[in-house]
């Protein structure tokens, strides 16, 4: 017995009251869509939270599946394709194997994509995602692909930056380029550090209360923010 | 979707029940399982879900999984993880289920590795996993930061000596073309005295990306024999920077301001080869090292985010004095290979000649390339180039001005991701004119029309094939000619490929016929080539063989042969199409950036066979320029701590046949050769200046190497005299340099 049949006997057996069944349905259908937008959110967040908080690796793995499934049910909502996208460049960034590396990031171009179908036009978290995933491909061969994403990502720095010079993940990020950049190629914590701090200043004044307005960054930037300030 | 609106609808029925109280009849089950690979070796991390649901389970280091759904009945259970490929398999859910196994296959192909004709032709851009980059080339030890120097170090080339160009499978260096922008580069090396081989106009980090094709080359392009060097421009820089640098060649200064969409670099530099020539150990007397300047300017502008126009214009100057050998002196005038009215002027000189050069070079490009929607594309290029050498060989000047003014317009139609069509046209018109004083003067002047259609067809995701054909048209020489093309690759597995290709290639007799005023038909080169790769985290592995078959080369039709490459042939030469050759071989190429951490190093080994009757040859003969092995081996290390990448290049290649007038002709073999080049490069930031220091020291053992002999005319006007060996101008030489840079650090970045 399928849940066709069991619904389909649920409507037979409310067959005389025929007036009253259209009337809750409709007020259910109403309530189910707004169950459904919320759930959606709750789902999200949640999955994010576990995500971003998580130390071991195998839960971040179990989390970034988990995106990927939130992404294909609401397959309309861009955020979920945006979190799939970002979950699958982090996974990549602490990867080890180098093809492994290249097949997340080939996820995530994916679910960018999708997510660039639905929104149509570019805003600064799109760049800076985009910027993000540069540098999650550069970081897979640094010295062979520094020329070519190097470019991508400050390019897409750049673009967020003139959409809104407010966004604290668009330092972060350049600083996380800065300092995995060798000391004599004008990286190291030193260069790194001015970048954590702008982005610092910036995340305190961010709220994260709407999972649709991306607020990631934030604890891992006091991190290396404190990584900074010790000795080389 | 059908599926997906179904249970959506469905869900909010299932919601509703919920709602009302009836909830009693939907339990929760617990589904559990493991996930294999075709090994039966468990995978982890792999997603588990029902299709279509939020319901599903990751795997643990053992495989299996576990989770719990509200679904019953007919569903799919999912397994999905990035490097495997996706499996699937319906099951019926009518309570816990357990012991699940689900088979996945590994090493799913990612985009990244697509299918790409790899036959004859090694890329150097990002699009290519494991290959040759600006990096590579500056930091290959022995090429000194030159383009065509680093492309000596891969398969199918040989080693120049003292000649200028790319020896290409068997090919002599005029039957390989260079180009920039798929604008023909008349010229490409700086101009200087016979014997001594100079470096190729351009530095590495002007391009992007560097494709060097050793046969069975693209429909684009026409008039090489043998093989193309395509050098791609930079497009618009990252941001503005400015870029000084001394080392013992000179000092250079340039600088380039980055606007939103458009950039100009401007560029200077001043030559003096003393401090070089000074520590080397050198051949030759130069009683005039070499001097010389430049300048370029580079103009680019994205006028939206799929066009962009460049325009480039580049000038120097470089002059220079050498003592040369004088293969003239005490000639017998009235023989017959030497008859010329001026020849008695050259046997009465000595010995030794000075040799001076003077050379003037201009080169400018404009090119605009457009994509529309992912769909079309257009790309047009103009380019004008001139070259004027003032020479002068003891008391008689000699010179000679080169131009080429060409002109390319091609567009692509994407058809769908599977089928392109490019077609295309182009147009050269080139001439050189030489006079020797006012003994005589020779010039031409040639154009060439020529008309291409290449279509790319992706059948299938691991097949493609691209054929192509090619028209060309010659107004000198009045020819008309159809070259076809085809190439295609297949995947054989998920790092190996096969790759073949095949093409008719013409190409015009040498300019020094053409500047006798001869007019002889288009020689003609078939290749077949095929080959094997694999590729795998950046590990290369190549195998390639060929066969080339000559027809219509050029040969004079002369009763004695004549060794010198400085003849004179004048109209009353006579010439004609009845050369003809072959070549084959086989190549390895292995690069390995993998095994040891910051260690790169690749190995090329050739092997050919060749022999062709051409130009003075008397008998079919394998060419004075070919050795029949040659091997590469090229390291780079670079040590983090240090900020310093140490490099060391080995080559070796056997000898090269000779003129002997003694025995049969270039039966002789010179000693094998040898070669030693190490480079060290500190990188180093003074605050915001990021500097590279470098030193590299090219044939470090000082190996006397030999690339054959000259014998001097006896009287009887004939080469049998006294040999003496041709070596290069340089053995050991010594360089070293700084090179700073600074880029602008945005105040509003922060």
């Amino acid at each position: 017995m399928n849940c066709k049949e069991n619904q389909a006997r649920y409507l037979q057996k409310d067959k005389q009251q025929k007036m009253k069944k259209i009337l809750l349905l409709c007020s259910a259908a109403v309530m189910a869509m707004q169950v459904s937008a919320q759930d959606f959110k709750t789902v999200l967040t949640k999955t994010f939270t576990t995500f971003d908080t998580a130390q071991d690796q195998s839960v971040k793995v179990e989390q970034s599946n988990k995106m990927s499934l939130i992404a294909k049910k609401w397959d309309n909502e861009w955020a979920a394709h945006y979190y799939a996208a970002w979950s699958k460049t982090v996974l990549s960034f602490e990867e080890k194997d180098g093809d492994k590396r290249d097949a997340y990031l080939d996820e995530a171009d994916k679910e960018k994509e999708t997510m660039m179908s639905i929104l149509k036009k570019e805003t600064d978290e799109t760049y800076v995602l985009a910027a993000m995933m540069a540098n999650a491909r550069l970081a897979v061969n640094p010295s062979s692909r520094w020329m070519k994403y190097g470019k991508v990502f400050s390019s897409n720095i750049e673009s967020a930056q003139e959409l809104n010079p407010g966004n604290p993940r668009m330092y972060y990020l350049q600083g996380m380029a800065k300092l995995h950049t060798p000391k004599a190629f004008g990286g190291g914590k030193k260069n790194a550090k001015p970048y954590f701090e702008k982005a610092e200043t910036l995340f305190a004044k961010e709220n994260s209360d709407d999972i649709t307005k991306p607020y990631w960054g934030k604890q891992r930037n006091t991190q290396f923010l404190a990584e900074c300030n010790k000795e080389d | 979707m059908k599926r997906n609106i179904s249970d959506r609808s469905l869900r909010s029925l299932l919601l509703l029940a919920l709602l009302f109280g009836a909830t009693g009849s939907y339990a929760q089950y617990k589904i559990s399982g493991t996930v294999v690979n075709e090994k039966d070796k468990p995978v982890k991390g792999v997603n588990v879900y029902l299709d279509n649901t939020l319901d599903g389970g990751t795997t643990d280091s053992l495989g299996i999984f576990r989770f719990t759904t509200t679904e019953k009945g007919n569903q799919t259970i999912v397994a999905s993880e990035v490097s495997h490929e996706n499996a699937g398999m319906p099951i019926v859910i009518t309570g816990d289920m357990s012991g699940i196994v689900l088979h996945m296959k590994s090493n799913k192909a990612h985009e990244m590795d697509a299918v790409v004709i790899t036959a004859g032709s090694i890329e150097a851009n990002d699009n290519n996993k494991t290959v040759l980059r600006p990096l590579d080339i500056v930091t290959t030890a022995g090429a000194n930061a030159d383009v065509v120097k680093a492309m000596e170090t891969l398969p199918g080339t040989q080693q120049t000596g003292p000649d200028n160009g790319l020896f290409v499978r068997g090919g002599d260096a005029n039957e390989a073309a260079i180009l920039v922008d798929e604008i023909v580069v008349q010229n490409a090396f700086i101009s200087g005295p016979p014997g001594v081989a100079t470096r190729s106009r351009f530095g590495a980090f002007q391009f992007q990306g560097v494709s060097f094709s050793s046969g069975g080359y693209s429909a684009k392009y026409g008039q090489a024999l043998s093989g193309i060097l395509e050098l791609n421009s930079t497009d618009l820089p990252d941001k503005s920077t400015v870029n000084l640098g001394i080392n013992m060649a000179g000092v250079y200064a340039s600088g380039t301001k980055k606007w939103k969409n458009s950039s100009f670099d401007v560029g200077a530099n001043y030559n003096n080869l003393t401090p070089f020539y000074g520590l080397a150990t050198t051949n030759f007397k130069f009683y005039k090292v070499p001097v010389g300047g430049g300048g370029n300017m580079r103009y680019a502008w994205k006028p939206n985010k799929d066009g962009i126009l460049k325009i480039s214009v580049n000038g120097s100057y470089m002059e220079s004095g050498i003592a040369i050998p004088n293969s003239f002196s005490g000639i017998d005038t009235n023989s017959v290979i030497n008859s010329n009215p001026f020849a008695k002027k050259f046997s009465d000189m000595g010995d030794t000649v000075n040799f001076v050069t003077k050379d003037q070079y201009y080169f400018t490009t404009v090119s605009y390339k457009q994509m529309w929607k992912a769909k079309y594309s257009l790309y047009t290029a103009a380019s004008y180039s001139l070259d004027q050498t003032n020479n002068s060989f003891g008391t008689i000047p000699i010179n000679e001005t080169d131009h080429r003014g060409q002109f390319r317009i091609e567009g692509k139609d994407y058809f769908n991701n599977s089928v392109n069509l490019l077609v295309g046209t182009e147009m050269q018109a080139f001439g050189i004119s030489k006079d020797y004083d006012t003994y005589f003067k020779q010039s031409f002047v040639e154009t060439q029309v020529a008309g291409y259609a290449e279509l790319e067809w992706t059948p299938v995701n691991r097949l493609a094939i691209r054929p192509g054909v090619r028209y060309e048209h010659s107004g000198l020489l009045n020819t008309d000619d159809v070259a076809p093309r085809i190439s295609m690759a297949y995947k054989t597995g998920i790092h190996s490929q096969v790759s073949l290709a095949s093409g008719i290639f013409y190409q015009d007799a040498d300019n020094k016929y053409l500047l006798a005023g001869l007019k002889p038909g288009q020689q003609e080169a078939i290749h077949y080539i095929a080959n094997w790769q694999y590729v795998k985290s950046d590990r290369t592995l190549r195998i390639e063989g060929y066969y080339k078959d000559y027809a219509s080369l050029i040969r004079e039709l002369y009763n004695v042969y004549d060794p010198n490459s400085y003849r004179f042939i004048t109209d009353t030469t006579t010439v004609n199409n009845s050369g003809h050759g072959y070549a084959q071989g086989l190549e390895l190429f292995w690069r390995d950036k993998k095994t040891v951490k910051n260690l790169d190093y690749w190995v090329s080994y050739s092997y050919i066979n060749t022999k062709r009757l051409y130009e003075n040859y008397p008998v079919s003969a394998t060419p004075t320029y070919i050795a029949d092995h040659n091997l590469n081996i090229v390291s780079k290390y670079f040590v983090e701590k240090w900020h310093t990448n140490f490099s060391a290049t080995y080559s070796f290649a056997t000898g090269r046949p000779y003129f002997n007038p003694n025995s049969a002709f270039l039966s002789d073999r010179t000693p094998a050769y040898n070669n030693v080049a190490v480079a060290v490069a500190y990188l180093h930031s003074f605050g915001k200046w990021f500097s590279v220091f470098y030193l590299s020291i090219d044939n470090i053992t000082n190996q006397h190497n030999i690339f054959g002999y000259r014998y001097s005319y006896g009287a009887n006007g004939l080469a049998t005299g006294e040999r003496t060996p041709i070596v290069p101008a340089l053995y050991r030489t010594v360089f070293f340099g700084v090179n700073f840079s600074l880029t602008q650090f945005k105040k509003d970045e922060l």
